[in-house]
């Protein structure tokens, strides 16, 4: 099998001389991961992936895409790589089926074989009932779903991603997350994901570093880098206070710390979700009614504090509701 | 090369076979096509430009139509024919702005970033919108030809002669856009590039503009023998109003290819150092 390997050794981007938006930047991303690159905005995310794609020339250091060198031989890169950045690059006076027929042109179909990849991608993006429009009249989900289907187009061995799913409803979000999950199964694609959100990293991603003022602060397993962080929650929300008073008294022995925010009580505990049964369990037995009831999980809030000593300024991503 | 050796399928899409890439001169006419698409779906970007150049044809014609009785050299000859290839020439102008406008529009809506992306080449990347520009200038020529055969233009080489000025008119345009495209790239701005595009103004009039460079004296005489556009306008003019002259054309087409060397290789250059700078 071919090489589809991301290797970065001591990447650095100086703009001007001085600004400095990666700063001695390496890891490894082997055959076949997904491997997702977390940080705030303006970490240098979007900076390490303009260099990985070719788009802009490293100050100083190194690094080969699917063993080309990004500099020496960036048409080999270009040719392997499938790439969606952050910013959707999409002509809006222009049609979906032209945009794609010419994206796999340029990567050496002929025009018929071009227009049949494009209706196949369509399809793959649910866009095919939307042909005739022009792409400046889509939202932003379709324009989404669209810049992907062009970083597709020539069927890469490795694809970047860059931060997918910011600004997306909850359902494009899932949609995206299982394409990303079949991309990688079904055809081994290498993927490289830039994401503000732990719990999207936390879905794909085999392995993730964290990255922060240009430099990464940690790196490994989602579950390694929420091995070191505080335990998760269960809240439950009641009607009165004195509900969510008698329900601490009743409850509190089953977590490691109880504690109560106006109507809702906290359970801090730290395997949060396996335990939720037990709790609605015993909430039934005391006969109290809860409102609501919402897990917490690590955020990479959480994570970016612990490993950093700062705090996080990423948007948090919605509270997973379980009842 | 085959980067996908597992034949796979795309979720159930079949894989079409690895191609080798595309050739180049079908990456420029394909570039071309689609900045023609994007022009043409904002027609009130082109309209203006197509009308503006036959309207100084009527201007020109009507205030300075009987200079040439008085104009040695021109005496019993049409200012008309005199006088269009300045016309032309001033619409290759804002055919060279269409093709740095096109750029900064994909700069800005992220699209030249995605065919960065693709293993296009650079140069046929920057070919398509100079060439879709100059092609509207063809078009904006043919116009302003249409005009001046309606108000009595008789070329003396007829209807080759039409297409020859055509010609000339569509690489002129070309060579103009590099110099435009290469702004647009180092700029990304539209006011930046438009405000670029006025640079070559000077051009057109520091030349035999009005009367023949033999007419002119002094400083703009020595500016006109040094200005490639004065070239380019006599060749021009010796088709509509003298006939085949092979010296003259030769260094009206000289004239042309060698600005385009020069705007070419300079926009090659801006898309490059947009690489290191980013």
């Amino acid at each position: 099998m071919s090489n589809r390997e991301i290797v970065a050794e001591n990447l650095v981007k100086r703009y001007n001389g001085n600004v400095t938006a990666v700063n001695d930047v390496s890891f490894r991303v082997k055959s076949g991961e997904i491997f997702g690159f977390l940080g705030p905005n303006g970490a240098g995310k979007s900076t390490t992936v303009a260099m990985l794609t070719t788009l802009i020339v490293p100050t100083e250091g190194k690094a080969t895409v699917g063993g080309y060198d990004v500099v020496s031989a960036a048409g080999e890169v270009r040719r392997i790589a499938g790439v969606a950045l952050q910013e959707i690059g999409l002509d809006p006076l222009m049609k979906s089926m032209e945009l794609l027929t010419i994206q796999a042109q340029m990567f050496g179909l002929n025009r018929r074989q071009a227009q049949e990849r494009a209706r196949d991608l369509l399809d793959l993006v649910k866009l095919s009932d939307v042909t005739d429009r022009r792409v400046g009249k889509y939202s932003g989900g379709m324009r989404r779903r669209l810049d992907l289907a062009l970083a597709l187009a020539h069927e890469p061995a490795i694809l970047f991603l860059d931060e997918p799913t910011t600004g997306l409803d909850p359902a494009s979000r899932r949609d995206i997350w299982n394409e990303v999950r079949r991309l990688n199964k079904q055809l081994g694609m290498t993927i490289f994901l830039t994401t503000q959100y732990l719990e999207e990293a936390d879905e794909l991603a085999d392995r993730v570093a964290i990255i922060n003022n240009g430099g990464i602060a940690v790196e490994g397993t989602p579950a390694d880098l929420k091995a070191g962080l505080g335990a998760e929650s269960i809240n439950v929300t009641f009607r009165e206070t004195d509900d969510a008073e008698r329900a601490r008294s009743e409850l509190a022995g089953m977590a490691e710390r109880a504690q109560v925010d106006r109507k809702t009580l906290r359970l801090y505990l730290s395997r949060a979700a396996e335990s939720v049964p037990a709790v609605v369990n015993r909430l039934g037995q005391t006969g109290l009614e809860p409102v609501s009831l919402t897990l917490t999980q690590p955020t990479l809030d959480d994570v970016f504090l612990h490993f950093t000593g700062q705090r996080f300024s990423a948007e948090d991503m919605p509270e997973a509701e379980v009842a | 090369m085959s980067v996908i050796s597992n034949p796979t399928t795309l979720a159930g899409i079949r894989r079409p076979e690895r191609p080798a890439s595309m050739p180049f001169f079908l990456q420029v006419t394909t570039m071309t096509w689609r900045s023609l698409v994007t022009i043409f779906r904002t027609p009130a970007a082109v309209i203006p430009g197509l009308l503006i150049s036959a309207f100084f044809l009527f201007v020109y014609e009507a205030s300075l139509g009987n200079a040439s009785n008085f104009l040695p050299g021109l005496a019993g000859k049409s200012y008309l024919a005199f006088i269009l290839p300045v016309s032309v020439i001033s619409s290759a102008l804002s055919g060279a702005a269409l093709a740095g406008e096109a750029i900064v529009r994909d700069i800005e809506n992220g699209y030249f970033n995605k065919l960065l992306l693709t293993p296009i080449s650079r140069g046929a990347l920057l070919l398509g919108p100079m060439i879709a520009g100059a092609l509207v200038l063809g078009l904006q020529t043919a116009i302003v030809v249409v005009v001046g055969l309606l108000m009595g233009l008789r070329p003396e080489t007829g209807v080759a002669g039409i297409a020859a000025v055509l010609g000339l008119a569509v690489l002129l345009g070309v060579a103009f856009s590099g110099f435009t495209v290469s702004i647009a790239l180092r700029t990304g701005s539209g006011a930046a590039t438009q405000g670029a595009s006025f640079l070559f103004f000077p051009l057109t009039f520091l030349t035999a503009t009005f009367v023949p460079l033999s007419l002119l004296t002094g400083w703009i005489k020595t500016a006109a023998t040094y200005n490639p556009i004065t070239y380019i306008l006599e060749a021009m003019r010796s088709v509509l109003l003298t006939g085949w002259e092979a010296d003259v054309l030769a260094r009206g087409l000289l004239a042309i290819l060698a600005m385009a060397a020069l705007t070419f290789s300079f926009a090659i250059l801006s898309l490059r150092a947009r690489t290191r700078r980013r």
